[in-house]
């Protein structure tokens, strides 16, 4: 099913967004701002949300009229026709669409199972779910977990075609071996030439270090973007 | 399909190194417009004596090699001050518009590359003009030279000769760069302050005039074989690899066959390149001059590729045939390699210089993955002009008055020079080496101290060798972005005649 | 708002496809799940986290309550979202020279869509439908693609090397950690910040860093009102 691949799932959520507003400002703007000062915290709430990859927030306003020129699977029949029709010709030009209200679109990448993740964020992020969701159709009704996960079902898009580029291991495998990576890179860069014995006790003292099995010992933690200074 | 060029509508030091051609003394200097109308006179009367691209000869009707070249381009600044349009100005490039200066963050030029420790001549006025002069010897630069000196007296304050660039013993105000090919043994040589011999890989594109051989590892390698690259890469107002033509200024004749050039002065820290060369070579199993090799991705003594010769033995039987070939053979042997057979990096390292800069088809790692298999580097290709300047005196420091000026020359600033520069010079990702730089041009600093790995083959018992703690070897000390125009556009914006109506 | 996660950018893209002809388009999203060679460029090119196109039925817009209003549109929409490594203009350049007949099969059925070559075209197309993230967050910023990648090749082969040789004598020790080397020399490059992708985006994120700064004065200041008060 084309959602997941492996053990990766794209989850594709449009949230309807209520007409209103709360002191002038439009439902959809203020969601839209709501969003924006996540920008401004110390990292992102979805940091906190277990096995997310990748994600990304907008506020889909209107979807777009494609004048621009380009290729038209009918084109050469449109042509054929204006030879006849002044009005074919006209016609040809896409029509104007527009969207009745407007969407909270959530478009996240995680490993797992889907009701396990909609579980654990709303275990981990409940208030800012609930900030950011306050003004979408039928989010009132949501009180608990379970309602929450009933409630993403009915916004959620199948995707047709899912590309996993690099790999669908669980985030703390991940952010593991990201971090033995860094780790074992500055290890061997500052090794190079050193005799066995010495470097077979210097390598010991590495692992016991890193704990390259204990997923829960030292590791890059999720939406890290600053190297430590240890590290270093 | 052969394409024609029209060589005499194109300035010379687009199609010529003319290092090559023997001109190896130069003089490159910074001009300000004052005046806007005495300007133009003073670009008239510059551009009876510019040099074209035209192919030389003694035959009648031939146009005869010059004494000494002489060859203008301006900055955005300048097609301000020389009262280009503003519909035509607007047309530029954004970056181009900036200016190098203001572009260091995308370029890397942090640390003792930022611009405050450039030559003064960067620190004043903004630079409008630059013009440069080549000569066969160094009498005819002079020549060239006064009367230039002679041309700006003439023009009674309309343009001003910057002064600020620095030299030998400390000079920082001096009238012009000076640029000269480095000696060896009373020999010209094209090698450059490290000892590496530069200038062999470059660009052949459709229309260059020269003998078609001359496409082997300096065209695109295609399926087929090297193919060379489109006009457009190069020169505007002419297909470029994308099928179109390159975004260019209206209206046509302004932009038709002129091109864009980078001026960068750098600096070259002989004394760390000599430590650190001496340092990792006691220690590497292969040696010195291997090492050195592997910085590059060519030996310093003779340019031979590594991907050729990767090792001592390979190297001697390399030299054997290179002595033996004749010249056309030779031009071959130096250019014509690819990394098909080195996908892993044990012949030439993936952070080594050649590699960087023009990967060739190894960005292709699997086989007809893409349309073409220099898909992603045939449209990162740069024209490389320019001279070394100054001498090393001692070997040991670093603050001696030595390195290259090197002007690049391209359709896209942004997509080729600046792309190579942040993404391939000062960055690894493509090459599957992360956040590492390259080894000579990398913008190394102690903060976050670099690498770079030197693979072995996969079948040796060796072990990759790491370089450590890299120096910053070269540091950036001046320049610019620069319109290159045709003859036409020259002589246009000189009668202030340019009109995109 | 921002379109980028240290290393990651985020594209989202939405276009118009005829409602009749958005079964092609699933259709050939199909095949290429199906059969691995359509995407090996996308593979080799080696920018992508992840990536999905979404087809949404001009009648398949969530409705959730009788108060919304039923959309009444004309088209289908396809939805593209990306996360990928380095800049917008060689991430788009690659689709145009990599990979432009697979590229070519997805979007073809959109309406007015340009064809991949040549670029300008189709850089303006993308441009044209393309919706900025408002917030958008990645897991490891300091990490690209290949460098999680590489990151699963050294940590199995670490555990495996470990496995053997952690009480191994020295010099068996030593070959086999040469032997490790060489399995991973191309894999252990250094991760750091990215270098900035546009001057936009650098503005932006200087004044987000001071903002950041601020906020947290603001916060601490009012720590130290709280325990005077």
């Amino acid at each position: 099913m084309p959602d997941k691949s492996g053990n990766a799932y794209a989850l594709t959520i449009l949230s309807p967004i209520r007409a209103g507003h709360l002191d002038e400002i439009a439902y959809a703007d203020v969601v839209r701002s709501r969003l924006d000062a996540w920008n401004f915290l110390e990292n992102s709430p979805m940091a906190r949300v277990p096995q997310t990859y990748l994600c990304r927030y907008f506020v889909l306003d209107d979807v777009f009229t494609q004048s621009l020129g380009g290729g038209d699977v009918f084109g050469t029949w449109q042509d054929f026709l204006s030879i006849f029709s002044d009005r074919a010709r006209r016609r040809a030009l896409p029509h104007e669409d527009h969207l009745k209200s407007r969407y909270l679109v959530f478009s996240c990448n995680f490993h797992g199972d889907l009701d396990a993740y909609l579980r654990g964020m709303w275990l981990a992020i409940g208030n800012e779910i609930r900030h950011a969701w306050e003004f979408c159709y039928a989010f009132d009704q949501v009180r608990n977990a379970d309602d929450f996960v009933a409630y993403m079902k009915k916004c959620r898009l199948k995707a047709s075609l899912f590309f996993v580029g690099s790999n669908d291991d669980p985030l703390d495998e991940q952010l593991k071996a990201l971090y033995l990576k860094q780790e074992f890179g500055k290890f061997v860069v500052a090794h190079q030439g050193v005799p066995a014995a010495q470097l077979q006790q210097a390598y010991r003292d590495f692992i016991a270090r890193v704990e390259p099995a204990n997923l829960a010992g030292p590791s890059w933690s999720p939406g890290q973007y600053r190297l430590r200074q240890e590290n270093q | 399909m052969t394409k024609i060029l029209d060589l005499l509508d194109i300035q010379g030091n687009v199609i010529k190194a003319y290092g090559r051609f023997s001109f190896p003394c130069a003089r490159y200097l910074l001009l300000r417009i004052q005046h806007g109308e005495r300007g133009r006179a003073f670009v008239a009367a510059i551009a009876r004596q510019v040099t074209t691209a035209v192919t030389w000869g003694d035959g009648p009707g031939q146009i005869r090699k010059p004494l000494a070249t002489t060859n203008i381009a301006f900055t955005f600044a300048g097609l301000q001050a020389l009262e280009l349009p503003e519909a035509s100005l607007r047309g530029f490039p954004p970056e181009f518009v900036m200016g190098m200066k203001m572009r260091k963050a995308i370029l890397g030029d942090n640390g003792p590359s930022d611009p405050e420790h450039w030559d003064p001549v960067w620190h004043g006025e903004q630079v409008h003009v630059f013009i440069s002069i080549n000569g066969q010897q160094p009498d005819y630069l002079e020549q060239r030279y006064q009367w230039l000196l002679g041309l700006i007296a003439q023009s009674e304050g309309g343009v001003s000769l910057l002064r600020g660039h620095r030299g030998d013993h400390g000079a920082a105000d001096l009238p012009y760069q000076e640029a000269r090919a480095v000696m060896e043994n009373g020999k010209l040589t094209s090698k450059e302050h490290f000892g590496y011999t530069d200038g062999i890989g470059d660009p052949v594109f459709e229309g260059l005039p020269g003998s078609p051989q001359r496409v082997e590892g300096r065209g695109k390698q295609t399926v087929q074989g090297w193919e060379p690259l489109a006009t457009g890469e190069f020169i505007l107002g002419h297909l470029d690899e994308a099928k179109e033509y390159p975004r260019a200024p209206a209206p046509l004749s302004l932009a038709r066959n002129g091109t864009y050039m980078v001026y960068r002065k750098l600096h070259e820290n002989v004394g760390s390149f000599n430590d650190f060369l001496d340092r990792e070579g006691r220690a590497y199993p292969g040696g010195r001059e291997q090492l050195a090799a592997k910085f590059v991705g060519r030996w310093r003594d003779n340019g031979a590729p590594l991907t050729d010769a990767p090792d001592v033995a390979s190297k001697q039987d390399w030299d054997r045939r290179f002595m033996q070939a004749a010249p056309a053979e030779k031009d071959r042997m130096l250019s014509a390699f690819t990394f098909d057979q080195d996908a892993d990096g044990a012949k030439c390292p993936f952070s080594a210089h050649v590699r960087r800069i023009n990967p060739r088809a190894s960005l292709q790692t699997t086989p007809g993955a893409f349309d073409t298999p220099g898909a992603l580097a045939n449209r990162r290709r740069i024209l490389r002009r320019g001279l070394p300047y100054g001498e090393v005196r001692d070997p040991q420091r670093d603050d001696g008055n030595h390195g290259i000026i090197i002007l690049m020359m391209q359709a896209d600033i942004n997509r080729q020079f600046e792309f190579v520069q942040q993404q391939w010079i000062n960055y690894g990702n493509d090459f599957r080496a992360g956040n590492d730089k390259e080894i000579i041009l990398g913008n190394h600093d102690a903060e976050y101290p670099s690498r770079a790995v030197l693979p072995v083959p996969s079948e040796s018992d060796a072990a990759p060798y790491f370089l450590r703690n890299i120096p910053r070897l070269v540091e950036t000390r001046g320049g610019d972005y620069f319109f290159v125009p045709s003859m036409t556009a020259l002589r246009m914006i000189a009668e202030g005649s340019v009109d995109p109506t | 708002m921002s379109n980028i996660a240290g290393k990651a950018y985020a594209m989202s893209v939405i276009t118009p496809v005829r409602w009749y002809m958005s079964w092609i388009n699933k259709l050939f999203f199909w095949v290429a799940q199906k059969r691995s060679s359509t995407l090996k460029g996308l593979v080799t090119l080696s920018l992508i986290h992840y990536a999905r196109w979404v087809v949404i039925g001009r009648k398949q817009f969530p409705r959730l309550h009788p108060d919304q209003p039923q959309e009444d549109l004309r088209y289908s929409y396809m939805l593209f979202f990306s996360n990928f490594n380095g800049s917008w203009d060689q991430y788009v350049d690659s689709f145009t020279f990599s990979i432009p007949s697979g590229l070519d099969l997805f979007w073809k059925w959109n309406i007015r869509y340009p064809r991949s070559v040549p670029l300008t075209p189709f850089h303006e197309y993308i441009r044209y439908n393309q919706i900025e993230a408002t917030h958008y967050y990645s897991a490891y910023p300091l990490a690209s693609s290949n460098d999680v990648k590489a990151a699963k090749k050294v940590a199995q082969a670490l555990a495996g090397f470990d496995a053997r040789c952690h009480d191994a004598e020295p010099e068996a020790f030593l070959k086999n950690y040469h032997a490790l080397l060489r399995d991973l020399q191309n894999d252990l490059g250094d991760m750091r910040p990215t270098p900035i992708v546009s001057m936009s985006a650098q503005q932006v994120e200087k004044r987000r860093q001071r903002d950041v700064r601020k906020e947290q004065e603001r916060l601490a200041a009012m720590g130290e009102e709280r325990k005077h008060a």
